[in-house]
């Protein structure tokens, strides 16, 4: 397979390659190595963060409010912990793929929640279902705690409706705006009605707040509960390019090509099998156009993980990966609202920028970074007074330039600018790049990855 | 090699290449100006509890509803035989009594929702309520006006959704000189330089160099321009006051930026609701008062209008913990020289018709304000900005 070729397909499924990986890849067939990330992502291993706390309470505990206030303390601390966690597994992926699509699917099926427990399910049950049947995906996010919680179908009753869950099942999970009526946002509600879960954030259906009557729904009648919605909204075949395009837009161009959608449509409708999708975008000859290599900007945390492939590096206070996340605009943990992050050109604005372009020299170089330090709106404001008004600070790192030295012995900067930078570069760039030959190879790197071509992927 | 002896080597750090040379990117941008009129936004974060804002002392339901958290009359600034400011709102009351504020009650929007984030993109975006919008109101008037960054100034280190348009967006700012420094590293002058694509805009590497054109001019722009010397004024030693300092350096320095974009958080007070609120609408007061007065004093309070908002109100019934959580409709403050409505805009809250979850009922829609500042204030076709026609209210 074609170095720039395997090199595109890694920053798409993953967060780049290393040399001795695209060197060992290159003597194989494209469609053994297509078939050899899929296999590495057959496993899910989940990201888990010590939950044993909790064990000490009981259901009882919660209706104490000095007990229920601790535990909420506590767990808010936990999920913070948890999208530590979540990023150092980004940054060592057994599962490339699987990880990759879990970014994915946190982008499409958003949700957030204060409660640890729920939240790392939830996180976990993005990580398994990630390339499994999308339609059992649906089904079972719409039984998760923290989803019933966060699109208030906990609050779903017969006698008093809420329909936000049903709407955004519609809206951003499976069909897209314009698809629907007002009337099926309605009767479909009516069907998720007396959805909840136990104190462990396991799924019951409270039989007296579910409404048994007769729903019509996308042209269909009959006494329909959550599942039987769910396959009706299957059963439109918009649903399938929802979901493609949504796929397409993410791994191959924020631009739609129609070909490729309809292409596509027509392998996942089948099944909607999400490794059969990929595997048809993977293996596509237009995956590998020249206009798809290199045509999208990174998010945050491709951006922040791609360094890392690069030159391995460790948060010495791992908080500040939070601070990094939050001014780059990604806090994995908090998406900004159920629609989830605005991609493409949105992640850059004249703020972004230059933290970005900043941001080798800030993690690898000891650079300065100033932030303000204001806890958000939910934050627990007692210690307000002793908070500073703005402060300047460096990011405790630990860059491990001894893997960057051994993984790039014996590449000259020519290369250097191939393996990291995917688009091609200005001819006069390149010769400001190389003007200074004594330049060691790491300050080379760390100029490498201050370009806006290093933005892209 | 040790840090500190790559650091000495790495370029930029040190800064080994030469040629600052600047881009005139704003060259190609006609520079439409829409007069010198100026909006300060000023969100109080976490939803402010507006009935302990503004008070009505005379409501029986009110000291009902909140047995343990009311505000007693001793405690309460009279504005009239009915309604009066929080003890501590001493500074604002001050403004009030110069005819300087007006005070609109009951603003929200249909179908209310009570997450902090949903709300605060509503606000900021403009949007219905079932409606999600991928930019804010600001940004769309930048948008509309082929705005430079700079016309729009959030004193943050990152940018609200607010000042998010289509193909523009403003800037968040919180040290100019120090942008300004980061930006003159001369390789980023050197990568500027030698960029030399003619289709600058069409593609994403285009939007990349533009986006950091962009942000060097404003840079470039804000620190030449500003002096602080053009604020003398004490400003209280927290975060807003900070903020209201740096705006009013920007506005007395005459920067052409219209919007400024400040916040206050901590508002969010499900217990122990009286003495947060109080520490707060302290710091609101006070710094807003020294903003007031030193925009005076250099004549350039005339040109400005404030709106204090946040994101919702909260229940008129107190909880248990002191506290209050998550409501509805509440409070809004324009502050300005010529106001047409000074003192109480309208009618208090009804407390006795809530809605079905004890919240108060909006009167006034929150787009009804942004559409007379576009209007009225700023002179520009609001219903492009806010899609779709407002009326408009009197306070200009």
């Amino acid at each position: 397979m074609k170095l720039a070729h395997i090199q595109h397909l890694y920053n798409r499924i993953g967060f780049g390659i290393t040399p001795k990986e695209l060197k060992h890849l290159s003597k194989k067939p494209q469609k053994q190595v297509v078939n050899s990330i899929f296999e590495n992502s057959k496993t899910t291993t989940p990201v888990t963060v010590d939950l044993s706390f909790l064990k000490e309470y009981k259901v009882t505990d919660f209706k104490k409010k000095e007990i229920r206030q601790a535990i909420q303390k506590k767990s808010r601390k936990k999920v913070k912990e948890f999208g530590i966690a979540w990023f150092n597994r980004l940054k060592n992926p057994s599962e490339v793929l699987r990880e990759k699509m879990t970014l994915f699917w946190a982008n499409h099926f958003v949700c957030q929640s204060n409660n640890i427990l729920f939240i790392q399910n939830y996180n976990n049950v993005l990580r398994k279902n990630a390339l499994g049947s999308f339609r059992e995906f649906t089904k079972i996010v719409s039984k998760e705690a923290a989803m019933l919680g966060y699109l208030n179908n906990k609050q779903n009753k017969k006698k008093s409706p809420n329909e936000n869950f049903a709407r955004e099942l519609m809206e951003l999970f499976t069909l897209g705006q314009g698809h629907y009526t007002e009337k099926d946002i309605t009767e479909s509600a009516r069907a998720f009605t007396g959805y909840n879960h136990n104190f462990r954030g396991k799924f019951v259906l409270k039989n007296r707040h579910h409404d048994e009557g007769e729903k019509t729904f996308l042209g269909k009648n009959g006494n329909f509960n959550g599942d039987n919605i769910i396959d009706i909204i299957l059963e439109q075949k918009q649903c399938a390019t929802f979901i493609c395009e949504k796929v397409y837009r993410y791994f191959v161009n924020d631009t739609i090509n129609k070909k490729h959608i309809d292409e596509m449509t027509e392998v996942f409708y089948k099944d909607y099998n999400i490794e059969n999708l990929m595997r048809t975008v993977f293996l596509s000859k237009w995956f590998y156009d020249e206009k798809n290599i290199g045509a999208k900007i990174k998010s945050p945390t491709e951006f922040l993980v791609g360094i890392n492939t690069v030159v391995p590096y460790k948060m010495l206070r791992e908080k500040q990966l939070l601070l990094l996340q939050k001014l780059l605009g990604q806090m994995l943990m908090n998406p900004p609202n159920v629609a989830g992050w605005k991609t493409g050109r949105n992640w850059i604005d004249s703020n972004t920028i230059v933290t970005r372009l900043r941001l080798a020299s800030v993690l690898l170089n000891n650079a300065q970074i100033t932030y303000s330090d204001k806890g958000d709106e939910e934050a627990d404001i007692s210690d307000f007074k002793s908070k500073k008004l703005r402060r300047k600070t460096f990011i405790k790192m630990e860059a491990n330039w001894e893997t960057f030295k051994r993984n790039y012995k014996n590449t000259s900067k020519k290369e250097l600018i191939q393996l990291l930078v995917t688009p091609k570069l200005s001819v006069e760039t390149e010769a400001m790049l190389l003007k200074n030959k004594q330049m060691p190879l790491q300050d080379f790197c760390v100029q490498l990855m201050s370009l806006p071509e290093y933005q892209l992927c | 090699m040790k840090r500190r002896d790559f650091l000495k080597q790495s370029t930029l750090a040190s800064g080994m290449f030469f040629v600052p040379q600047f881009l005139k990117a704003f060259e190609s941008i006609p520079n439409k100006t829409f007069g010198n009129k100026k909006v300060v936004i000023v969100q109080l974060k976490g939803g402010n509890d507006g009935l302990n804002t503004v008070i009505p002392f005379q409501n029986d339901i009110y000291y009902q509803q909140r047995k343990t958290i009311a505000i007693q009359h001793n405690n309460i600034l009279k504005l009239s035989d009915e309604v009066g400011l929080h003890k501590n709102l001493q500074p604002l009351k001050n403004l009030y009594d110069k005819g300087f504020v007006s005070i609109i009650n009951n603003v929200g929007y249909p179908n209310p929702n009570l997450s902090h984030f949903r709300s605060t993109d509503i606000w900021q975006t403009a949007s219905d309520s079932n409606e999600y919008l991928q930019n804010g109101w600001v940004g769309r008037y930048l948008d509309y006006t082929k705005s430079n960054p700079y016309k729009a100034i959030e004193v943050d280190e990152s940018l609200s959704l607010m000042l998010k348009g289509k193909t523009q967006n403003g800037l968040a700012v919180t040290d100019p000189k120090l942008l300004h420094r980061y930006m003159r590293e001369p390789f980023f002058n050197n990568v500027i330089k030698n960029y030399n694509d003619a289709h600058l805009s069409e593609h994403n590497l285009g939007y990349l160099y533009n986006a950091l054109i962009d942000a060097k001019s404003s840079a470039k722009y804000i620190s030449e321009k500003s002096n602080p010397k053009n604020t003398s004024a004490t400003y209280p030693k927290n975060i807003f006051g900070k903020q209201l300092k740096t705006i009013a350096n920007f506005i007395n320095s005459k920067l052409e930026t219209q919007v400024y974009y400040a916040g206050l958080s901590g508002f969010d007070t499900h217990a122990n609701q009286p003495n947060t609120q109080a520490r707060l609408l302290k710091i609101y007061a006070e710094s807003m008062e020294v903003f007031v007065n030193d925009l005076q004093k250099n004549n350039a309070f005339d040109d400005v209008i404030i709106l204090t908002f946040s994101e919702f109100g909260r229940r008129v019934q107190q909880n248990q913990s002191n506290g209050t959580d998550h409501g509805a409709a509440n409070t809004v403050f324009v502050i300005g020289k010529n106001l047409k409505k000074q003192g109480l805009y309208n009618n208090l809250p009804n407390l006795g018709n809530l809605d079905s979850r004890g919240n108060l009922k909006y009167e006034v829609d929150f787009r009804e304000i942004y559409a007379t500042l576009l209007d009225k204030w700023l002179q520009i076709d609001d219903s492009a900005i806010l899609n779709k026609s407002f009326s408009k209210l009197k306070f200009i």
